[in-house]
């Protein structure tokens, strides 16, 4: 699903350039639920976003679905978001002025799915977030935790084989949390491939693939706890 | 995205800041508002010059003196001398004064003059008589009311017999005209007529406003004309301290200036407009700025640069174009309005209400394209880091 060689991402400040990923090269099977651990600071939000095309890398090669994605433009990368990642923020970044229902079907929008169809869709996949009597308030109206479901849920709608969770439980509490993550396990046995960071020893010891991160480099690989079968978070 | 799908959520922006959204539209409303009601009333003007070039006759000549030239009654009997195709000549002196009967007062164009005057033919008596021989040799106070204001000063009522005062003298009314319409500058209906020499007398000037020279025919006015300003320009030695025109060629010039005064006002108008614009640019900065983050999750869940562009340009649409219709119908009402109001003519022209859509497509276009592009240019990852 993912291969990445020799990522290298730089951000220029005003004192000189900081070396925020480097060199970073990995696998992430198809179907396999991936974790990125490391100490704040040590790359993991920058390479997500990398792995997610929302900024290009300085240099190295990424290969996504088997295809080199080294070079997409802006506008294929927006195709390519629309119709095989699904973002989920630490901070939910759901539209204020939109109902979940809206939310949620927002990258339909983009898909230029027909408004009757999307609805349709956008509720069914509300209802399979146990939300089904939300679709219509707003995200101030909503518990964090309902927050990050409709969140899952507009990352979901368009059925993206890929998802990139960002700290998906970090504004949440332990028990929602564990909540979000029983989800995303859910998700994963249904086949999608997950990325997910997260400080979580516990979460990582689930994970197939756990990709240690310090200082923008990546440590050796690591298996999950049972050298790669897929398992239930928590 | 679609385009039906761009213009609901630029509608639904709109929407979201209903009040802001109207003070950004008020410049654009009270643009497009302006530039049909200024064209109307120009318009409007016009027509009534045009209607009005009928009512003195185009035989007339006006011989009028520049500024500081010595024009006193005696022009008239040298006119008379030296252009034998003439067939009236007649003294004006012009002025204004506050005319009153009673407790009612009203302020008028007061027009000097001579028996004469009804003989250009734009005299037409409602009651009475207009001025006579005698009134002039026994310098008699007396006085003819154009039809307003005879109107405003007594009614329906025959006001002749009755006195008005005016120029701080008692006159007697010898006669009422018939109303003429609507006319550019100082209408007959609003003038009063009175003898030129007491009217010499009470502004104490031996000078004269003009004096009118009435042909029989086009073929003898032109002749005259050619006459007077050889003659003209020979004495004074400038061909611009006395002027000899035709009331066509008068009304043209009036005619002529009334359409730059139309023009500028339309101008004027449209640069309000523009202002309309600025204010558009300056609030969809404002809101661009504002949904940094909505415009990071849009380019994070498919959203192309283009789709951006697309919102905002079109929500900068939404707000020029409804400002645009709702300043047609403040225009349209102040169309109808004007007349009543200020007394103008106003008519309306279905081609300022384009003039005024097409602008305000363009104010939009224009000034909601930086914003648009500026948006659309934000880094997907700086947009959804963004704070606020
Ligand atoms: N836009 C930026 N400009 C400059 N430096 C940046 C920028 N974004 C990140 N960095 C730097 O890159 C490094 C990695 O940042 P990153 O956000 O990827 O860390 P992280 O592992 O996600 O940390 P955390 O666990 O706290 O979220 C940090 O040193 C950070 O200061
Ligand atoms: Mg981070």
């Amino acid at each position: 699903m993912i291969r990445v060689e020799h990522l290298t991402k730089d951000y220029p400040m005003a004192g000189g350039t900081v070396r925020a990923l480097h060199e970073v090269s990995f696998e992430i099977p198809t179907g396999s639920l991936a974790a990125i651990m490391g100490q704040s600071g040590s790359g993991k939000t920058t390479l997500l976003n990398l792995l997610g095309g929302l900024d290009g890398p300085t240099a190295g090669r990424y290969w996504l679905n088997g295809r080199d994605v080294s070079d997409f433009g802006v506008v294929e990368w927006s195709r390519e978001r629309n119709r095989t990642i699904g973002f989920v923020f630490q901070a939910f970044n759901l539209l204020p002025s939109m109902s979940a229902l809206g939310n949620v079907e927002l990258p339909l929008v983009y898909r230029r799915v027909a408004p009757r169809q999307r609805r349709q869709r956008a509720q069914a996949v509300l209802e399979t977030m146990g939300l089904a009597n939300r679709s219509h308030h707003r995200p101030t109206e909503l518990s964090g935790g309902q927050q990050q479901r409709v969140a899952i849920a507009r990352a979901l709608v368009g059925d993206p084989p890929l998802l990139l969770a960002d700290e998906p439980t970090g504004n949440l509490d332990a028990e929602t949390g564990q909540e979000i993550l029983d989800l995303l396990a859910a998700l994963h046995r249904q086949g999608r491939t997950i990325v997910i960071v997260t400080h979580s020893a516990e979460v990582a010891a689930r994970c197939e693939v756990v990709l240690q991160m310090r200082d923008g480099r990546m440590l050796p690989a690591t298996a999950g706890a049972d050298g790669g079968v897929a398992h239930d978070l928590g | 995205m679609t385009w039906a799908d761009s213009l609901r959520t630029a509608w639904a922006g709109m929407w979201s800041s209903k009040l802001r959204a109207l003070l950004t539209m008020l410049g654009v409303i009270i643009g497009v508002a302006a530039v049909i009601t200024l064209v109307a009333i120009g318009n409007g003007a016009s027509q009534a010059v045009a209607s009005r070039i009928e009512t003195l006759g185009t035989n007339v000549l006006f011989v009028t003196p520049g500024p500081g030239t010595p024009f006193t009654t005696r022009q008239v009997a040298y006119i008379r001398d030296n252009t034998p195709v003439a067939r009236v000549v007649v003294p004006l002196l012009n002025s204004g004064g506050q005319l009153s009967v009673g407790t009612s007062t009203l302020p008028a164009p007061v027009v000097g003059t001579t028996p004469g005057y009804q003989a250009l033919g734009a005299i037409h008596l409602a009651a009475g008589r207009f001025l006579a021989p005698a009134d002039i040799t026994f310098n008699r106070d007396a006085v003819v009311l154009g039809a307003n204001v005879s109107q405003a000063l007594f009614g329906a009522g025959n006001p002749v017999g009755a006195h008005v005062s005016l120029l701080g003298q008692r006159f007697t009314v010898v006669g009422v005209l018939q109303p003429v319409g609507q006319g550019p500058g100082v209408s007959q209906d609003n003038s009063v007529f009175i003898p030129l020499p007491v009217a010499q007398f009470l502004l104490s000037t031996q000078n004269l406003s003009a004096v009118l020279v009435g042909a029989s025919s086009p073929t003898a006015a032109s002749q005259a004309q050619d006459l007077l300003t050889n003659l003209y320009t020979n004495r004074f030695g400038s061909a611009s301290s006395v002027t000899v025109a035709s009331e066509d060629q008068v009304l043209a010039t009036l005619s002529a200036t009334r359409a730059t005064f139309t023009n500028l006002l339309a101008g004027t108008a449209l640069i309000s407009l523009v202002v309309g614009g600025i204010g558009i640019m300056n609030i969809m900065l404002v809101s661009v700025t504002e949904r940094t983050r909505e415009i990071g999750v849009r380019r994070a869940v498919g959203a192309v640069p283009e789709d951006v562009v697309l919102q905002f340009l079109l929500e900068a649409m939404v707000m020029s174009l409804t400002g645009g219709a709702l300043g047609v119908g403040v225009g349209l009402v102040l169309v109808h309005l004007a007349p009543l109001i200020l007394k103008t003519p106003a008519v309306f022209t279905p081609s300022a209400v384009v003039l005024a859509f097409v602008f305000s497509t363009l104010v939009g276009l224009v000034f909601g394209m930086y914003p648009a592009v500026k948006a659309s240019h934000l880094h997907p990852i700086d947009a959804l880091r963004h704070s606020g």
